[in-house]
């Protein structure tokens, strides 16, 4: 039989002898998951996310390593594939040591990228760091004077010394971008044609209107008080916020060509329906009639009861998102939480693990009361980041997969190992806590003849990948770092200067 | 930190070679001169062989029997198979530790005197809970004699007894024959002090008779066995018999010769004690007539194949296995019969493998024969690791000429010249005795080229084994005979086709290679007049447990598990109920009472939930508990899980967390269910057996005793079995003699002479020690 014919999914596929069910699928455009398969190398049916079904047996085979034979019917998508696929992930997953994206970046409401905003002043890239700051908070120069800080509460390295002073530092980002010649200004989408009104003009209905500008939707906004900004600006005290910082802020979302209507209470939202596609209720204290409309939508006033604005500025994104679909004739859902993965507490002895070899440098305070941090400071409090956050979080197929197939890191959640890394090496950081057993870096190294490469200790659920004899990670990839880091599928192996963004 | 004298090390690779796939040779030499594996070793051997840091490192720390500290100069193995688990290992390995005041996280006493490592099956299941010290072995340990072993291992260290070499004397007139049975339980229960004690007499007295050791006779519960075989073919079977009895019983059937009649001794005083018709003592001190109602039962319904001839020969004796049928089959195959002649021969047997999975002999050998290859193999599986199974250990150790005989036939008929055994460490006996038949059969040219002038030629080796269930799997012994870690691959290509080196290599277990000499010299249709339909001869079971006539059996396919406990093994010891039998170690599954009925075979035990196995059979009674059981099996098959795949490496350990939680106290409702859910699927996405049959004792114990699981949600376990869930009470049938006060090791009992004594709960740690002690039977457990 030399190009047996077989049958995945109910298509018919003919391939040449020896070829595996996953090359087979390959070649009908079905894709298979996988995450312990690197072409070229033997597959190590290890992680077994590319099990399909085939009849005749009630076993699930590894596509990966199954050779495809004459007359096989398989399916690579039924409901128990599926579910085995899941069970795959979640099992792996419950014996992953790890934070997708760091705890701050959790904790924060609006999810801004702190540590990769941390990473940019570290190395100068400031004009980046704001981008990466605005993506999520419209209005970093008041925030970054008002808001409470959770970010800062749920810094790890308050378990060395202080945490972060991460609400400084991004107030920081925002100051240097008021003061440049030329101000960060997003790019918006060609015009959709369509407008929406916004009824307040405090943080959530300043952060709709920048959100719903970019994609490219017409925004009037509202408002009953003489200037913009809702409690921002009438409900504290100007030396904490300087009234021209609102102001400055303001200036860009009008840039995007926001229109502001003030002075102007509006009692009934679906007065507005005639004139606009859609209505946002963003006043924050009272509750305003025919809410319940179709082509209406309102931020509750349960958020401005929380005097977070942060909070605030989070769901007027939010409604933002909800808003633009609404109006593509899309299904209105809320936005897509990200798959992430937390390593949740850490243990006082894990603290020099975390630490490794980051700066002792101690948390800057700025010189008086209502100032802000200076350039030096910046860089000095920048680098005191331990960089929790995966340094794989974008190209990590354990998350993608577990994203694809909605599997939940706690399902299968037990007693987790103590938190190590290597960090030795000049290229790469190992973290064993992160590896899923794949071999793939162990071959890469054997294959190239590495002196001592890596290897498989142990045996069983506490078989670890290592160097030999002990020795560090420079010992063990002299030459392979770079092609490990590259095929290893989580984010076990990874460079360690990744700015990313 | 003191410099390792590597010369050693230098001259074993002279010695042994540079090769890659030398390397769990070179490992267990080092190991077994060092007592460890020292880092220096190991590099020295990366420096002058072809082994990588890499190879080295990953093949090392893969097998439990290496160790990269040093050992105390004694090690202490406890074994924790089925049989010793539930006669409470765990209570003796605890009680260890404590008398040797070991540090928690070590295993090494203060003095480095004694090291305790837990041991997966020493294969002395009758003598459960059994411990071996070094070469020695201890049987039925209990927490408190744990100090007396000690004491008694010390001494005999002291005094350095050995085990004296058997050597047939040539005598002038054959006058009769004293056989002792040598096994590895034989000696452990004392056999050697046996045969040192018979030599004395026969020295002693000038009696001319031979003194023979004889392989494995299956009644464990019996040993020591002595015999006496007269010219006239008369024989008698005498069992547990004490050193002090070797003299009034060799004396009552040998006469003493003239030269020697001055000497005097006080026979008649213990002849008179012999007599005594007591039959219900421990100790039987007259023949045992083999139509005694006791043994006929035990060896009544057994068929002898694989074990013929048992109690008769000895094992190493090559000119007895010749005379009486040995070989014969081989010399015909090999001169008259053609490969596939043979095959159909075992085709009509309907011989299947003994191994576990119970693929079709004639099938297995037909595949390898048809796989085009210059260079072909066979393999022998001699890696019984099924905690609670022994019989591959005791064929190996007291038929060795036997399996080798069929291994000749199977390499002629799939044509491969050259062969392995894959012998676990754990066997030294059978190492032994297998290693000294192959070298017979190589002086009589039964081994090697040309044999018996037929034109063929076969050469076997032995590899020991390391200390890893997973290898019994057949690709991951053939990785680990490769010089690699022992990991399962997936399957196809099967080694029928891609096998050892990429060869094609014929696998199979030592019973079924036992099983082919007898079928070719009495006929495949005799063998397939025992049995059932698909489950044809016989099987040889191992049986312990709670079982009163614990042993080894070999008995036709088709009879009851009733008859196998209540006929053959005596019931239940103790007064105790039979609550379920323990089928096919930690791939199989628990058939309760309810269903002893049904025959053992292929079929009937898959249909019940359980499997066949490679034969261990541990029986439970109601103070067993089956959630324990099944956690006892999850946590062995975690524990010897390769890691490769994620369903076995992580999902079998998401399970025991389950077993775990319901064992100690934090049961939640829906485990039940979360552990079939997880089970079904580790069942369908394993790659090899291992994973595939890990959760079968789980999911049988649910299907029978799920009332149990739910009780223990409840934190209740109804056997009083799991420490956490139950407490120790003294009941007011306490007469006030303190055993308890003084033997407990926690002071958990305040002495009270006279007074009804208290158990202190809060210290109490639950190693049963009251309970075993007190002779008023006044401690309550639940």
């Amino acid at each position: 039989m030399t190009m047996p014919k077989l049958i995945i999914d109910n298509r018919e596929v003919e391939v040449p002898k020896g070829s595996t069910i996953l090359e087979a699928a390959a070649k009908l455009g079905i894709e298979i998951p996988t995450m312990c398969f690197l072409k070229g190398i033997r597959p190590s049916t290890s992680c077994m996310v590319c099990v399909v079904e085939i009849e005749g047996t009630d076993k699930l085979l590894p596509a990966c390593g199954t050779i495809a034979q004459e007359g096989m019917h398989i399916e690579t998508n039924s409901s128990e594939v599926i579910e085995a696929r899941k069970m795959a992930l979640e099992l792996l997953l419950s014996d992953h040591l790890g934070d997708c994206m760091g705890p701050c970046q959790m904790i924060c409401p609006a999810h801004m990228d702190i540590p990769l905003m941390i990473r940019q002043i570290a190395s100068g890239q400031l004009k980046s760091a704001i981008e990466t700051v605005k993506k999520d908070i419209p209005l970093p120069a008041v925030l970054g004077r008002i808001c409470p800080a959770p970010c800062e509460k749920g810094c790890r390295r308050s378990f060395f010394d202080k945490p972060l002073s991460i609400c400084l530092l991004k107030r920081y980002v925002a100051d240097v971008d008021i003061a440049a010649a030329e101000r960060y200004i997003p790019i918006c989408r060609p015009s959709t044609g369509k407008k929406v009104a916004i009824i307040g003009a405090g943080p959530a209905g300043l952060s709709s209107a920048y959100y719903l500008q970019q994609n490219g939707i017409q925004c009037t906004v509202f408002d009953k008080n003489e200037k913009a900004g809702g409690m921002i600006r009438y409900a504290i005290e100007p030396e904490r916020l300087p009234p021209q910082v609102l102001d400055e802020e303001i200036a860009i979302i009008q840039k995007l060509g926001t229109e502001f209507v003030l002075n102007r209470k509006i009692s009934s939202p679906s007065e507005l329906l005639d004139t606009f596609d859609a209505v946002l209720a963003a006043t924050g204290q009272e509750k305003l009639p025919d809410c319940s409309q179709p082509g209406i939508f309102a931020i509750s006033e349960k958020i401005a009861k929380q005097k977070m604005a942060v909070r605030a500025v989070e769901e007027g994104k939010k409604a933002a998102y909800m808003i633009t679909l609404f109006l593509s004739g899309k299904p209105v859902v809320e936005p897509p939480k990200p798959f992430n993965t937390r390593i949740g507490k850490i243990e006082a002895d894990e603290i020099n693990a975390f630490m490794g070899l980051v700066s002792k440098n101690q948390r800057q305070e700025p010189k008086t009361q209502y100032a802000g941090l200076t350039d030096e400071q910046a860089v000095i409090e920048s680098v005191r980041c331990m960089h929790c956050d995966c340094r794989k979080a974008d190209d990590c197929k354990l998350r993608q997969l577990s994203d694809e197939f909605h599997a939940r890191p706690a399902k299968y959640a037990s007693e987790r190992r103590k938190f190590v890394q290597h960090i030795q090496h000049e290229l790469v950081i190992y973290e064993p806590g992160k590896c899923i057993r794949c071999g793939l870096c162990i071959e890469i190294a054997n294959e190239a003849k590495e002196p001592l490469g890596l290897t498989f200790i142990g045996r069983g659920f506490d078989v670890q990948v290592a160097v030999p004899f002990d020795k560090s990670l420079a010992d063990g990839l002299k030459i392979t770092a770079e092609k490990c880091a590259n095929a290893c599928p989580t984010g076990a192996l990874a460079f360690k200067e990744i700015i990313s963004g | 930190m003191e410099t390792i004298d590597l010369k050693y090390v230098d001259d074993l690779i002279e010695k042994t070679g540079t090769g890659r796939e030398k390397v769990l040779q070179i490992l267990q030499a080092i190991q077994a001169h060092y007592g460890y594996l020292p880092a220096e070793a190991l590099q020295r051997v990366c420096e002058l062989t072809e082994i990588t840091p890499a190879a080295i490192t990953g093949v090392s720390s893969f097998y439990n029997m290496f160790r990269y500290r040093p050992a105390g100069k004694h090690i202490i193995h406890i074994c924790v198979g089925t049989a010793c688990h539930v006669k409470g290992a765990e209570l003796v390995y605890d009680a260890f530790n404590r008398y040797l005041e070991i540090p928690a996280g070590q295993d090494t006493d203060a003095k480095s005197l004694f090291t305790i490592e837990k041991v997966a099956c020493l294969g002395c299941c009758t003598l459960a809970p059994a411990v071996q010290i070094d070469q020695v072995t201890y049987g039925h340990l209990t927490p408190n004699t744990v100090s007396s072993v000690i004491e008694d291992f010390l001494r005999q260290q002291e005094l350095k007894s050995k085990v004296l070499p058997v050597t047939s004397k040539p005598s002038a007139g054959f006058k009769g024959e004293i056989r002792l049975g040598l096994g590895s339980c034989c000696i452990a229960r004392g056999s050697g002090k046996l045969q040192q004690a018979v030599q004395d007499v026969l020295d002693e007295t000038g009696i001319e008779a031979r003194t023979k050791k004889v392989g494995c006779v299956g009644m464990c519960y019996q040993t020591p066995l002595l015999e006496i075989v007269l010219p006239d073919n008369n024989s008698f079977l005498y069992a547990r018999v004490r050193p002090e009895d070797a003299k009034p019983i060799i004396l009552r059937h040998f006469k003493i010769p003239k030269v020697k009649k001055k000497i005097s001794y006080s026979v008649s005083t213990m002849l008179d004690r012999l007599l005594t018709d007591n039959i219900g003592t421990k100790t039987l001190r007259y023949p045992l007539d083999v139509r005694e109602d006791q043994v006929a039962d035990f060896l009544g319904k057994q068929k002898r194949i694989a074990t013929e001839h048992c109690g008769n020969i000895d094992p190493v004796d090559i000119d007895e296995y010749i005379k009486s049928g040995g070989f014969d089959a081989m010399k015909n195959c090999l001169t008259k019969l053609s490969s596939q002649q043979i095959i159909s021969q075992i085709h009509i047997s309907g011989l299947r493998g003994r191994g576990g999975a119970g693929y079709r002999t004639d099938l297995k050998w037909m595949a390898v024969k048809n796989s085009p290859s210059k260079e072909k193999y066979v393999i022998c599986n001699g890696d019984e690791g099924d905690p609670g199974a022994f019989m591959d250990r005791m064929i190996m150790e007291s038929y060795p000429f036997r399996i080798i005989e069929g291994m000749i036939i199977a390499a002629y008929v799939v044509d491969a010249h050259k062969g392995y055994f894959y012998i676990r460490s754990e066997y030294p006996l059978a190492l032994k005795r297998i290693s000294e038949a192959i070298e017979k059969c190589k002086q009589y040219g039964f081994l090697g080229d040309n044999i018996t002038g037929s034109g063929f030629s076969l050469e076997l080796k032995i590899v020991p084994g390391a200390g890893a269930f997973v290898c019994g799997e057949e690709t991951a012994l053939i990785a680990s005979i490769e010089g690699r870690r022992g990991m399962p691959r997936l399957r196809p290509p099967y080694p029928a086709e891609h096998g050892l080196w990429d060869h094609p290599t014929l696998i199979n277990n030592v019973e079924t290679y036992a099983a082919v000499p007898w079928i070719i010299r009495n006929g495949a249709d005799e063998y397939s007049k025992l049995g059932t339909e698909h489950s044809r001869g016989t099987k040889v079971f191992a049986l312990a447990g709670k079982i009163a006539q614990g042993g080894l059996i070999e008995v036709p396919m088709g009879i009851s598990i009733r008859e196998i406990i209540e006929d053959i093994g005596g019931g239940i010891g103790g007064g105790l109920t039979f609550k379920a039998v323990q089928i096919g170690g930690p791939s199989g599954g628990c058939v309760p009472a309810l269903l002893s009925h049904i025959p053992v075979d292929y079929e009937s035990l898959h249909d019940a939930g359980a499997i066949m196995g490679s034969g261990g059979l541990v029986v439970l009674d109601e103070t067993d508990c089956m959630v324990d059981i099944a956690r006892y099996f999850l946590q062995f098959t975690q524990n010897q899980s390769c890691g490769r795949c994620t369903f076995c490496r992580v999902g079998t350990r998401r399970m025991l967390d389950i077993l775990d939680r319901l064992c100690t106290g934090g049961g939640k409702k829906g485990d039940i269910e979360e552990l079939e859910h997880l089970a079904l699927m580790i069942k369908k996405a394993s790659i090899c057996g291992l994973g595939r049959t890990a959760p079968n004792p789980v999911l049988s114990t649910i299907q029978y005793f799920r009332s149990e699981y739910e009780a223990h949600i409840e934190k209740r376990c109804p056997a009083a079995k799991c420490k956490a869930l139950i407490s120790y009470s003294v009941t007011d049938d306490c007469i006030g003699c303190t055993l308890c006060a003084q033997n407990c090791p926690v002071q958990a009992i305040e002495m009270k002479p006279y007074e009804k004594h208290e158990i202190d709960k809060s210290k109490c740690i639950r190693c049963n020690t009251c309970k075993i002690i007190c002779p008023q039977d006044a401690i309550k457990v639940e």
